[in-house]
């Protein structure tokens, strides 16, 4: 399985999709909206709120990449190739799940270092550790929809579906404008997305405030959904394959 | 218990063992299998013992239920009834276990990966794979291992694909067409791989629909049609199953009913002085003549594989 996730990254490395959006388009978008137009005691506020904001835009984004990545391993014959493998259907999964936890790390690591060095964001050693991982480990909901994404559909249909559920995630979530501007009705519906909540306990922290249980519980109840859908669209695409 | 009902006991105990050792050795062994899809009858009630060792060529036209067939002795098709083993197991098990591999006949190659590191991963999957440089060796990738699969030429991912299946070093290994995109001197580069690959005493079992593939390289053909074995032997006993080898000898004598009485001949058509009898089994029906002094511009002509096909099946390959 190790040998699998190694390959997957091998291969991730060589997806200027991933490289353009896993780690580029959110460094570059984080460094604009915190530059730009914003000026004095708003750009500390800024540079924080919007650095957590990004990293987990360019984390969601990588997880649904690698899942929608299925869809193509599935069309190019790959999935029937690692099932005529010794490698059990779950070792598959666990790989492909693994590898997403993986490659949702340059993101994260890419927004906070240029955060740290450009921005001037400063924080406690214990804050950067639990914002990291805090968006490293909520990343696992959206890898898993991205699986289930990929399992479900076809190629084409696949890739729009990962864009679309990524952009309305980020806009709908706060992450791209803040959810605070945000009309009361669109902010109550906003509080019930999973990107909120996965930006919302990193925020938290990052504001030096404790991280609700009540938004911890909404993530943990959508890393059970999509937990399903991966496991329906597995089992589906199974019966298919 | 009496001595009757013992005997009875030792007698059927014996039996059962035996057949636990048929199938042990059997390396693939289908019963009553079918699969429908919709309407169809892909693979129609067929049956089918493979002991181990044995190359054999799956033979049939495009349709005729061969790659179900493979798909089903991988598992990546249930059957809808009948019973597949490999190994006596399940198919699954025998992949797990690394005995039984396998070459698609197409995709499989997956991108943004380099030849040495698709090769790699899957060596990495078997417990004890053959060393990497010898399957790069057996099939002639050593000059590409940097290079990106995406960018191989037909032949070249085709020579990718057979080295994936060899590579967990597998006792039985099934291959889907293995030839169709190649052009003849790959082909023939291919064949000389598998053969090193079967003398070493392992069991292949290779779909095509080039006949002279199934003559030359198989030393079994099963002929598949619509999903049923229509013939299954040597290359020459399915030639001869059809009797279309054919003895033309010159005979002076007008009576020409005798020669229909002569072993091995099924039918006689006389054309001028030239008798051409159509016989299943040459040999004997030339020593026949031989006995009776009908030798003169004696010929025997044998059959393609071709014909016997074409016979059997009433496709024209």
């Amino acid at each position: 399985m190790l040998g699998y996730i190694r390959l997957e990254i091998a291969r991730a490395r060589r997806d200027p999709g991933y490289v353009i959006m896993g780690f580029t388009m959110p460094v570059v978008m984080y460094l604009l909206f915190t530059n730009l137009g914003v000026a004095g005691d708003d750009h500390g506020w800024a540079a924080l709120h919007v650095m957590v904001s990004m990293a987990a835009f360019g984390a969601i984004g990588s997880a649904f990449n690698n899942g929608t990545g299925i869809a193509e391993d599935r069309t190019a014959g790959w999935l029937r190739q690692l099932r005529i493998t010794p490698l059990a259907p779950v070792q598959v999964i666990a790989g492909k799940a693994g590898t997403g936890m993986l490659v949702v790390l340059p993101a994260i690591a890419g927004v906070c270092l240029s955060a740290a060095l450009l921005n001037g964001v400063r924080l406690a050693i214990w804050q950067w550790a639990s914002i990291v991982l805090l968006l490293w480990a909520g990343s696992l909901p959206f890898t898993l929809l991205g699986l289930a994404i990929g399992y479900r559909f076809s190629g084409q249909t696949a890739a729009v579906l990962n864009i679309a559920a990524n952009l309305v995630l980020a806009i709908v979530g706060g992450l791209w404008l803040p959810a605070e501007v945000f009309p009361s009705w669109l902010k109550a519906l906003a509080e019930w997305t999973p990107s909120f909540a996965y930006a919302d306990l990193a925020r938290k922290i990052a504001f030096g405030q404790t991280p609700g249980t009540g938004v911890a519980l909404i993530l943990t109840c959508w890393l059970v959904v999509f937990g399903l859908l991966a496991l329906y669209g597995y089992r589906r695409a199974g019966r298919l394959a | 218990m009496s001595r009757a009902a013992l005997d009875r006991w030792i007698y059927l105990g014996s039996r059962a063992l035996r057949s636990v050792f048929r199938m042990t050795n059997d390396v693939v062994s289908l019963k009553n299998v079918t699969k429908r899809f919709g309407a169809v009858r892909a693979v129609d009630d067929l049956s089918l013992d493979i002991p181990a060792g044995q190359t054999v060529a799956l033979l049939g036209p495009n349709g005729a239920g061969k790659s179900t067939g493979i798909r089903l002795l991988l598992g990546l098709l249930a059957a809808d009834s009948g019973t597949v083993r490999v190994f006596g197991g399940a198919p699954e098990a025998a992949i797990r276990s690394g005995r039984l591999a396998a070459m698609p006949q197409e995709g499989g190659l997956v991108s943004r990966t380099t030849v040495g590191e698709l090769l790699g991963f899957v060596s990495g999957t078997y417990r004890a794979p053959l060393p990497l440089r010898e399957v790069m060796a057996v099939a002639g990738l050593e000059e590409l291992a940097g290079r990106r699969v995406e960018r191989l030429s037909g032949g070249q991912a085709q020579r990718l694909r057979f080295a994936l299946a060899l590579a967990g070093d597998p006792e039985l290994i099934l291959l889907d067409e293995p030839t169709a995109a190649l052009d003849v001197r790959a082909r023939r580069e291919f064949w000389e791989s598998m053969r090193a690959f079967a003398a070493r005493g392992r069991t292949v079992l290779f779909s095509t629909h080039y006949l002279e593939e199934a003559d030359e390289y198989a030393d079994r053909v099963v002929v598949i049609d619509r999903g049923r074995i229509v013939a299954d032997g040597t290359s020459r006993e399915i030639k001869r199953l059809v009797s279309l080898t054919t003895v033309r000898v010159t005979v002076p004598a007008p009576e020409t009913a005798w020669l229909e009485l002569l072993p091995g001949v099924t039918s006689v058509e006389i054309r001028g002085d030239r008798a051409h009898l159509r016989t299943r089994d040459a040999d004997t029906t030339v020593l026949a003549l031989a006995e009776a002094g009908a030798v003169r511009d004696l010929e025997v002509v044998p059959a393609a594989l071709e014909d016997a096909f074409i016979a059997l099946t009433g496709v024209d390959a």
